[in-house]
């Protein structure tokens, strides 16, 4: 097996590349509508153009960021790009506990970057206007509607990664593929709920770039990102090995 | 069965194994017998060389190709 080392550079990679190109998406669309008038408080500017089909785009950005990461990095690290995707394998005992923290340092350090160099790439603008895709709960979500949001997304996206990739008897090749459709699915509906981050390290990059590059200060929202996502995929890991049990 | 090679030699020489891509039969002295490296993992986990490795019969052949 690769180091820890070369694989948390993986992750690291892995990471930087999802958001670069998924939160990205969704601060590009925030740029293009900007100055636009929005028909009601619930559409923030992400809808304006497309409808839902913005949101679509935004997912399947997301989307083939992930299934290009899993099959490009999963041989190497897991490409788990995901801090509650890391926990709830950990949590099942599927993964030590030694390469579980450095992944996590790893996959925040990636958000990190690709923040960074997504505002690098696109100016200030993506800041103050994109707010570098990073996500809220949308007008009228509460901050426990928008828990429970990424919780349910959460849970959907680690049953998927157990039935798909972690059961042995899944068939192989379809779980890059199948968990960046899922990941687009779930964008689609919980997006202009919640944001849709389903992944803390998702929401941590941009909140970072935000802070650190003069954009607003989100960071009272992040345990929403931080609980939903961990409860979610926790359950989903332990949920999955009980109704897969006995077979 | 007979040896292909040992036969284009114009020799008979009973074969001892079947080159598993070709199906050519093989003498002691044509087999190439090479143990494969085995890998478990894959998303989600990092994949990790296993100890055991899969033994399997080429012709000299069929190994160049394999090799390249």
């Amino acid at each position: 097996m690769t180091n820890l080392t070369k694989r948390a550079a993986a992750e690291c990679i892995g990471t930087l590349f999802l958001v670069y190109f998924g939160a990205g998406a969704a601060a590009v669309t925030l740029m293009i509508a900007n100055g636009a008038e929005t028909p009601n408080r619930f559409n923030i500017g992400i809808g304006e153009l497309g409808g839902l089909g913005d949101w679509l785009a935004i997912g399947l950005a997301f989307g083939f960021a992930i299934a290009a990461v899993i099959y490009s990095l999963g041989r190497i690290s897991g490409a788990h790009i995901n801090p509650a995707v890391t926990i709830a394998l950990w949590a099942t005992k599927r993964f030590p506990a030694q390469d579980t923290v450095a992944y996590i340092v790893a996959q925040l350090i990636g958000a990190s970057l690709g923040s960074l160099f997504f505002a690098a790439s696109a100016g200030m603008d993506a800041i103050t206007i994109g707010g570098l895709g990073a996500t809220a709960p949308f007008p009228g979500i509460s901050y426990g509607q928008a828990i429970l949001a990424e919780a349910i997304g959460t849970f959907i996206l680690m049953i998927v990664i157990m039935g798909v990739a972690v059961d042995k008897k899944a068939p192989a090749g379809f779980a890059g593929l199948v968990i960046g459709l899922t990941v687009a699915g779930v964008i689609v509906t919980l997006g202009n709920i919640s944001g849709s981050s389903l992944n803390p390290a998702r929401t941590f990059g941009p909140y970072l770039g935000d802070l650190l590059l003069g954009g607003s200060n989100l960071w009272g929202y992040f345990p929403i990102y931080l609980i939903g996502p961990v409860i979610g995929a926790v359950c989903a890991a332990f949920c999955y090995d009980w109704i897969s049990s006995g077979e | 069965m007979k040896c292909y090679l040992c036969a284009k030699e114009g020799k008979s020489t009973d074969a001892v194994g079947v080159c598993i891509i070709c199906g050519m039969g093989l003498c002691m002295e044509h087999a190439v017998r090479d143990d494969i490296a085995m890998w478990e993992g894959g998303y989600p986990f990092p994949e990790r060389k296993m100890n055991r490795t899969m033994p399997r019969i080429l012709c000299p052949e069929c190994n160049a190709a394999v090799k390249k």
